[in-house]
């Protein structure tokens, strides 16, 4: 298990402390399930093989719904896919018989392609509708797997696959089940520690700010479907053999439930919390018999109470060190001198430039004929009335919306429209009106998240932790911490980002734009909710930036903040520009006034 | 053949439409899609059933008592899965909790009524073959359900209070209209539509627990093809989703028409989120 | 026009709110007596909105206190605001635009008797007669003005004794902004104290007793409208140089 391992570490041994606390749950619990046989009779060796084989499932099915956020609650269906999937080719009543070793991989194969399919609609939609496409695709396939009688043998069911010795006994088939459990919670651990993981988190908790740093959602969820529908599968394969006779009716939507629930109940983001919400959702039936019938009810109760009293799951109650009272008089102060060490400097640069930008939303024009230069090295500071276009200027740049007419260009190359996944690869980067940090991840893997596309690891490369894939970390967690350092915020690193203030959520920001060592940097109301004590160091804190070289738009409230630190300011009225120039210039200007105060 | 398949489409189309209005109504005054309008539904047949034939009610008093039923189980779903996770509305739990609770009722349904399908009991007696009543019935409650829906929300302020917070809640809000009210009333008004389709339907359904389940994934079908909240869309939705598989059924067969429709709901939901009907119902907020 | 807390109709005393983690509003103390027209100034994003939205309950109020002719509102609902005659006319002429002009006041007098409600719609319609001419008419078949007249109508139904308006002015072009504005010369000649959040500050002069500036969730300056250099002292608020001088 060297490979979760991967905490970023100066040095190896400090490296297996950190690590240490996270992998020694999993050890014990391995250790646990090797021992079982030795002190337990063959039904509670059958229990186990249970919870494995459903583990090699979930490990899997969490990526999907742990961490992506994707509501699928239809995962027996890829279950049963496997599981006919494994018996028909080993059977040989269609194609000649496969052993079952090389009928596994098949049917994970199988299980991948429709995991896509089934996954597809998320791409699109979340929550409810994603939820509903794999209930109704649960659906679909119990009726055929019933109506399909010439394969699948329809209600009277199909022989399941048979292991060679040594796995053809109870304690054997154990022991395979086991491995593939063990096998499959170090692949979704790697993954699950790895930037894309992280990806995953950041998609489904700020979709916006993922897209901003290049984090690209549809290659990163049909990874993970054809991971989770291989492993389903494949469980589904096992799930057969423990059977030993499988009718449609062993694939209740009950199995779907446990599957989901355990992973809610477990928490979400973690793989220990659902790794024995499994185990207890497989065992709870069994201690009380009684319960057996009501079981799927008392899933559905746990699943209520999850939601509406503990929606952190186990892993939060597990989660020792966030319950840690942070120091309630902390203050952010940064140290912009550092920047010198991570950003490099920067000598002339490309213009970034606007030309006749325009935009509406309906019949109301909110950008209307706009030019703009954002310049290396200056601050550019954009005000104006609500709704005169100033957040909404930024949206064009980072290419959340595409204007109807005019162009944008960096240096001598067009910037596509409407594509905000394109902007960190250029260099630009940005922050949010209201901050768009993930509040179940730390701070530090928040600004990581700034980094995404400095990775050069491969998704596979990462499941099986090679060593690209830790080169990776250790180098973006050196550049994170290195950043927070800069912010001011290094003594929070490791602090679930939810429990930090409104102020420190605005630094963790710029901290994961800076990640990109970006040319242009565009500031969306940075000093909104600050004390003044802390605009000031913002203050600094831009200042130096710029002063590395970097481009930044500011769109800020806070006058005084504008004519304080910027080079050039313009002024929008109602989608165009109604001044620009020095904060000199601004400061006098009539109609800037009058527009402020309101003429 | 072409008319057993508009008999059985019309009426199955009918049931799948009410439960999309089920979902509409819920959605209009809480923004909430709700797992448990295809469990009302089901309980419309096995409440039905329980009434009228295992406790031998008359028939007008067992149809009372599903509503009243039905309307609490709504009521219940308002207050338990609904009203604690509106707060934080963007985080989606309204799934996981409706889901929790829709699991709960169709767990109760098959331990207390049982796993098996049971008979429903005639209602009117009138009509056979293709005109039998379990499959006009459906649809004559579909109509008078619209009609009513139409006066509620035409003729009566608490239809228009209906509408205008689901148009603007915030809005409505800020006028001082009894939002939480409104939105219990709603609940208890889906449990009665809800009711109304399985007890209409429960001739051709049976009184089966595992219903819920399967009017959950069609009675969502015309919504996703109606958009969310139009009704309207909902019951064109529904009746062309029941001749459509009806009518695969007939031509092709069981399974494919299982297949031809969740094709159809993925290949809508990909090219048309807001569904074929959905740009009337943009809303600003 | 002096203030006292005995004959204050709202009084608000060290208010704070916010939305979740930000807080906007950093302890504001407010009065207004019965009858009073009062402005609210400041830049954007100064709190303006949080603030009205506090007051009528559809902000929770964080700390703080909201006393109402004579009895704490401190985050009662909107409804209970609503019927206490405190009344919020919300920004953006909102107006349910499905249903016709009648069903959009009857819903403002949702809890009133049914005899009752049609009176009230009638009275908030004389203040109107563009808009009573197109009472059958979906809310969305008006011009923005009307919406906005609509909506103000709205506020009126409840006969408030504070009507707090959002920007009635933003989007209408002069002659209707006049027109909405003048409403409130008719209201304070009834006796309806009004509180204004208005960008044009010539309008919002002429109109009100009495100005607030509020900048970065603080009341930096309160002052009659009759104070001659008002203006160059709002201008000095909002650009950050007066924020100590919070005299009157």
């Amino acid at each position: 298990m060297t490979a979760l391992t991967t905490t970023p570490a100066q040095d190896e041994t400090s490296g297996w402390r950190t690590a240490l606390p996270h992998v020694v749950p999993f050890l014990g619990i391995l250790v646990l399930a090797l021992l079982l046989p030795f002190v337990s009779n063959d039904y509670w060796v059958l229990i186990g093989t249970r919870a494995a084989i459903y583990w090699v499932l979930i490990s899997g099915l969490n990526l999907v719904v742990g961490f992506a956020g994707h509501l699928a609650i239809g995962y027996v269906a890829l279950l049963t896919l496997g599981a006919y999937t494994t018996s028909v080719l080993v059977a040989g009543n269609v194609i000649p018989a496969v052993p079952v070793f090389a009928a596994l991989p098949i049917a994970g194969l199988v299980g991948a392609v429709f995991g896509v399919i089934v996954g597809l609609p998320a791409l699109r939609l979340r929550t409810f509708y994603f939820a509903m496409s794999t209930l109704g695709f649960a659906t679909i396939v119990t009726q055929i797997a019933l109506a399909w009688q010439s394969v699948t043998g329809g209600g009277i069911g199909i022989t399941g696959p048979e292991f060679p010795a040594p796995f053809n006994t109870a304690w054997g088939f154990y022991g395979l089940c086991i491995a593939f459990a063990a096998v499959t919670t170090w692949m979704s651990a790697n993954v699950a520690r790895s930037r894309f993981g992280r990806a995953l988190i950041a998609v489904r908790d700020a979709e916006v700010a993922a897209e901003a740093t290049g984090i690209s959602k549809p290659k990163m969820l049909i990874a993970i479907f054809l991971f989770a529908g291989a492993l389903a599968a494949i469980a589904g394969g096992l799930f057969a053999t423990l059977q030993t006779y499988i009718t449609p009716d062993a694939f209740t939507f009950d199995l779907s439930v446990l599957f989901f629930i355990a992973i809610l109940i477990g928490g979400r983001g973690s793989i220990l919390g659902p790794l024995l919400g499994t185990i207890i959702l497989t065992i709870l039936p069994e201690i009380a018999a009684p319960l057996a019938a009501w079981s799927t009810f008392l899933y559905a109760v746990l699943l209520l109470v999850i939601v509406l009293v503990m929606p952190g799951g186990i892993a939060a109650l597990l989660d020792f060190r966030n319950r840690r009272p942070l120091a309630s008089n902390r203050s952010i102060v940064p140290r912009p001198a550092a920047l010198a060490e991570i950003v490099r400097q920067r000598k002339g640069g490309k213009l970034l430039k606007l030309r006749g930008i325009e935009l509406a939303f309906g019949n109301v024009k909110a950008i209307d004929g706009l030019d703009l230069d954002v310049t290396p090295a200056q601050i550019h500071g954009l005000i104006g009335p609500n709704g005169s276009g100033k957040t909404t200027t930024l949206n064009v740049i980072s290419g959340y919306y595409a204007a109807k007419a005019g162009n944008m260009t960096l240096g001598d190359e067009a910037l596509p429209p409407g594509q905000p996944t394109l902007r960190a690869p250029c260099g630009i980067a940005r922050t949010f009106q209201t901050p768009r940090v993930i509040g179940e991840a730390s701070v530090l893997q928040n600004v990581m998240i700034g980094g995404s596309i400095e990775g050069r690891a491969t998704f596979v490369e990462a499941m099986l932790a090679l060593p690209r894939n830790g080169e990776d970390e250790r180098k973006l967690a050196a550049k994170a911490r290195a950043l927070l350092g800069v912010v001011g915020l290094e003594t929070l690193a490791d602090v679930r980002a939810d429990r930090l203030q409104h102020s420190e959520l605005r630094f963790i920001e710029i901290a994961r734009a800076l990640m990109l060592d970006p040319d242009f940097l565009l500031l969306d109301e940075p000093a909104a909710g600050l004390s003044n004590d802390e605009i000031e160091r913002l203050a600094a804190l831009i200042k130096a930036i710029c002063a590395r070289g970097t481009g930044v738009l500011l769109v800020e409230h806070h006058a005084d903040l504008i004519f304080d630190i910027c080079h050039q300011v313009t002024v929008l009225n109602l989608g165009r520009t109604l001044a620009a120039g020095t904060p000199a210039e601004i400061r006098v200007h009539k109609e800037v006034v009058s527009a402020y105060l309101g003429g | 053949m072409l008319a057993s398949i508009l008999a059985s489409g019309l009426a199955a189309g009918a049931i799948y439409a009410l439960v999309g209005v089920t979902y509409n109504t819920m959605f209009s005054t809480s923004r909430v899609m709700s797992f448990t309008a295809g469990q009302l539904a089901m309980l419309g047949g096995v409440f039905g059933s329980m009434f009228t034939l295992k406790l031998g009610l008359p028939i007008i008093v067992g149809f009372v008592l599903t509503l009243v039923c039905c309307a609490i189980i709504g009521i219940i779903t308002e207050f338990v899965a609904v009203r604690p996770v509106l707060k934080s509305l963007d985080q989606h739990l309204y799934v996981l909790s409706t889901l929790a609770v829709a699991l709960m009722i169709q767990q109760v349904a098959a331990i207390k009524w049982g796993t098996e399908p049971q008979p429903f009991p005639r209602l009117v007696g009138f009509g056979e073959a293709i005109l039998d009543e379990k499959f006009w019935l459906p649809v004559a409650a579909c109509a008078v359900t619209i009609l009513c829906l139409e006066y509620l929300y035409r003729r009566t302020l608490v239809g228009r209070a209906f509408l205008a917070i689901a148009e603007d809640n915030f809005a409505a809000r800020a006028l001082g209209l009894p939002e939480r009210n409104l939105r219990v009333a709603s609940y208890a008004l889906a449990g009665v539509i809800g009711g109304v389709a399985g007890y209409s339907g429960g001739q051709l359904l049976l009184a089966f627990f595992a219903n819920g389940g399967l009017l959950n994934f069609y009675g969502f079908v015309p919504v996703a093809l109606g958009g969310l909240g139009n009704n309207r869309g909902a019951i064109v939705g529904g009746l062309a989703l029941g001749l459509f598989q009806q009518a695969a059924n007939f031509l092709v067969g069981g399974i494919f028409s299982s297949v031809a429709v969740f094709t159809l709901f993925i290949v809508v939901l990909l090219a048309a989120p807001q569904g074929l009907f959905g740009a009337a119902t943009a809303r600003r907020v | 026009m002096p203030t006292s807390a005995a004959e204050s109709l709202l009084s608000v005393s060290a208010l704070q709110s916010g939305y979740g983690k930000i807080r906007v509003l950093h302890g504001i103390d407010v009065r207004i007596a019965a009858g009073e027209v009062v402005a609210l100034l400041g830049p954007n994003g100064a709190g303006k909105t949080t603030l009205l939205r506090a007051l009528s309950g559809l902000l929770p109020v964080t700390s703080g206190q909201v006393h109402f002719d004579g009895s704490d509102m401190t985050n009662a609902t909107p409804r209970d605001a609503a019927r206490a005659g405190l009344v919020h006319v919300i920004e953006g002429h909102r107006v349910f635009t499905q249903i016709s002009v009648t069903d959009n006041l009857l819903l403002a007098g949702y809890d009133l008797p049914r005899a009752e409600r049609a009176t009230r719609v009638e009275e908030a319609l004389s203040f109107f007669p563009e808009i009573a001419e197109k009472r059958h008419e979906r809310g969305g078949a008006l011009s923005g003005g009307q919406q906005q007249m609509l909506t103000v109508a709205q506020g009126l139904v409840r006969r408030p004794r504070l009507l707090m308006l959002d920007e009635p002015s933003a989007g209408l072009s002069p002659v209707l902004v006049d027109r909405v504005l003048n409403v409130i010369g008719q209201l304070r000649r009834q006796g309806t104290a009004v509180l204004l959040v208005e960008q044009l500050l010539e309008k919002a002069l002429a109109c009100a007793d009495r100005v607030y500036a509020l900048v970065q969730g603080n009341i930096v300056l309160e002052a009659p409208t009759s104070e001659s250099d008002l203006p160059h002292r709002l201008e000095r608020a909002y650009f950050g140089h007066e924020s100590h001088a919070l005299s009157g």
